[in-house]
């Protein structure tokens, strides 16, 4: 059996997810009898062009990059989102509630404002179709290993579609939600066996909603530890502020989402501003 | 059978000489109340806990159990061949303690669904080689627990052993003849005097003020009550509020559920079928091929597992399908409990008449 070729591409990441399969390369090496890697800036300086299965790190956040995710669809036979950015869109997608004009003043100073080309951050399968979504920030490598397993066999992945409290009370972990934590657990897709509230931490819904996500009442069990209502709408968006936006009217948001003009929080972070 | 007399201080000895030839899994303290898990020193055993998050079935049936592993071959004409290894886990022989009434009457339930009529011998491996201790409560846990209603603050006959907790003593109960072998082997007791008897019977009885009673209706009552109310707003009302989180039915001791699975190795010809536990909230719990989904409502899953509860289980295997022993109360956060639900439905149906 020939191997299939697979090739790794980043967009707008942390390359976490990237570094991730780095991580299981080194205890799963048996991937390697079942797939060839051919581009993988992470691991390897070689690139090859022939690969059958695209594995896209990162949202869009760049008209240009669009020429690239098009390429890239053209050659693979199977495009396959990594990780939260370029499955929902992810942290990047937070900037969308601003105007990009305002949000590039902001970040690179009213000087070099117009020097970097930017856009909404979108996830991949708003510009090109996307075969599977390996959900997560960053992904669960064993998520990862199962659905490369799945694409090899020829079957669709398929990601759990209830809630992650199901595997938080198979571990039976005390539930967060009752012990004055906010814990997103309610509406968010299982699949990383609840490896936040595990550790103590509530969820943030990295890896999206789960289909039947119940908003209304998920937002009555967080306003029950006391958070604003823009509190909640900030949970909600964190990772999945491009969802949210989707959802137009129908989001379950106090208030809308998009403020284009509104002044940017201030952060540590922002260039400095000319005067 | 024969009642004998444990001293407090002799607990430690008893559970330290059943190490030696026993895993001893008991409740112990967590961060956030307690759990069943293992034994490492007498004193982690905490015989006087409330309740726990996940009943004590998940030693009969694990969350994830290993059924066969399987190694496939293909031949030159592309055709996949099986060779099946059914996995027997060598169960190891444990002794559970701490078992309260109500999870005792969830495995009076389970061994009706898993031993008696069809047999699954993996739950039967895990079964017979497990020694219950069982708890009497004298106390309730908490106020969520109802199983005054359900009839269940007495002991089943599941227990190998049963221990009411006394002043200074244990006063235990021999209910098998292993039971009986595993307790005078490990540590000297006496026989109960007469005196002792009596004073038992006094404690058994004086407990019951102490329970209150929940429901609206017996449970008796209550099959014809959901019938009456299948139609009911009732089941919208609490399927707007259900998260479909499956909370309610994992911590369940009576649920007893499961998904089949496969998961291939990384050679991608071996692999193993294992069991899961799945619950009846979940969206997928009712779908079937073709896309057609027998519950596709919120609404209408936690109206089946209320009549699950409440009915359908009694009339399969004879006994009422909910101990009250409040877990899924306490687990739900959205507050959709057994008690609420059927008093609620009962008003539903027998609306007060108006007062003139
Ligand atoms: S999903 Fe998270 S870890 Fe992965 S690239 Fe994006 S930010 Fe990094
Ligand atoms: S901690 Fe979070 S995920 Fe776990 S049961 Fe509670 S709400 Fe669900
Ligand atoms: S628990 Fe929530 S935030 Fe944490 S990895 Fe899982 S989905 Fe992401
Ligand atoms: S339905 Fe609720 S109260 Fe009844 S046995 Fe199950 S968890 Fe306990
Ligand atoms: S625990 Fe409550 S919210 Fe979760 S599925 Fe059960 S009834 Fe619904």
């Amino acid at each position: 059996m020939t191997k299939p070729k697979i090739a790794f591409f980043d967009f707008t990441s942390c390359e976490g997810c990237q570094l991730t399969v780095v991580d299981l390369l080194q205890t799963h090496l048996g991937l390697l009898d079942l797939v060839e890697i051919v581009q993988f800036r992470e691991a390897m300086t070689e690139k090859g062009e022939d690969y059958q299965i695209a594995f896209i790190e990162g949202s869009c956040t760049r008209e240009s990059d669009e020429e690239r995710l098009y390429k890239i669809r053209e050659q693979a036979d199977l495009v396959v989102a990594l990780g939260a950015c370029a499955h929902l869109g992810g942290v990047n997608a937070m900037k969308n509630r601003w105007s990009i004009e305002n949000v590039q003043t902001y970040v690179y100073g009213e000087n070099g404002k117009d020097n970097y080309e930017s856009y909404g951050a979108r996830p991949i399968s708003a510009v090109i179709k996307v075969d599977a979504a390996i959900p997560g920030c960053p992904i669960d490598r064993f998520e990862f290993l199962k659905i490369v397993q799945m694409v090899l066999q020829g079957r669709t992945p398929k990601l759990p579609d209830y809630p992650l409290c199901v595997e938080c009370k198979l571990k039976e972990n005390g539930c967060l939600n009752t012990m004055g934590k906010p814990c997103l657990g309610p509406i968010t897709r299982a699949g990383c066996n609840a490896i936040c509230p595990t550790y103590g931490d509530g969820c943030e819904a990295c890896r999206g909603f789960a289909p039947e996500a119940n908003f209304e009442y998920m937002r009555e069990i967080l306003r029950g530890h006391g958070l604003s209502e823009e509190d909640i709408d900030a949970r909600f968006s964190m990772f999945n502020h491009y969802q949210l936006m989707q959802m137009g009217e129908d989001a379950p948001l106090s208030k809308p989402i998009v403020e284009p003009d509104a002044p940017l929080p201030t952060s540590t972070f922002a260039a400095p501003q000319e005067n | 059978m024969s009642l004998y007399i444990l001293s407090k201080e002799q607990l430690g000895e008893f559970v330290e000489k059943l190490q030696a030839k026993f895993r001893v899994v008991g409740p112990v303290r967590t961060e956030y109340g307690y759990a069943f898990d293992d034994i490492t020193k007498p004193e982690q055993l905490e015989l006087n806990y409330s309740t726990t998050i996940l009943p004590p079935k998940k030693y009969f049936l694990p969350q994830r159990e290993v059924l066969f592993e399987f190694e496939s071959e293909t031949d030159d004409k592309g055709l996949r061949s099986y060779e099946v290894r059914p996995i027997f886990q060598e169960v190891e022989p444990t002794v559970i303690f701490g078992v309260h009434t109500c999870d005792m009457h969830g495995i009076t339930l389970y061994d009706r669904v898993f031993a008696e009529g069809y047999r699954d011998e993996h739950y039967v491996e895990r079964r017979e080689n497990t020694y219950i201790i069982g708890m009497e409560c004298l106390t309730p846990c908490d106020d969520a627990s109802f199983c005054k209603d359900m009839g269940t603050l007495s002991a089943p006959q599941v227990y190998d052993l049963h221990m009411t907790p006394m002043n200074d003593h244990y006063m235990v109960d021999t209910g098998t003849e292993r039971g009986e072998k595993l307790l005078l082997d490990h540590v000297y007791v006496e026989m109960a005097r007469k005196e002792d008897i009596q004073q038992l019977g006094q404690v058994l009885s004086s407990k019951w003020p102490r329970f209150k009673m929940r429901l609206k209706v017996t449970r008796d009552q209550t099959p014809s009550l959901l019938t009456l109310g299948y139609k009911a707003k009732l089941w919208e009302e609490l399927g707007e509020k259900c998260l479909a989180c499956g909370s309610c039915t994992n911590v369940c001791p009576t649920c007893f559920c499961f998904d089949v699975q496969d998961e291939m190795d990384i050679n991608m010809t071996d692999g193993e079928r294992s069991r899961v536990w799945d619950s009846c909230q979940l969206r997928e719990f009712a779908l079937v091929a073709g896309g057609h989904n027998f519950r596709d409502t919120k609404a209408s899953r936690v109206r089946h597992r209320v009549m699950r509860k409440g009915k359908y289980i009694k009339q399969v295997h004879g006994i009422t399908g909910c101990v009250g022993c409040g877990r899924c109360e306490r687990a739900c956060l959205v507050n959709i409990t057994i008690p609420g639900t059927i008093n609620n439905l009962h008003d539903e149906m027998h609306p007060e008449p108006e007062k003139a």
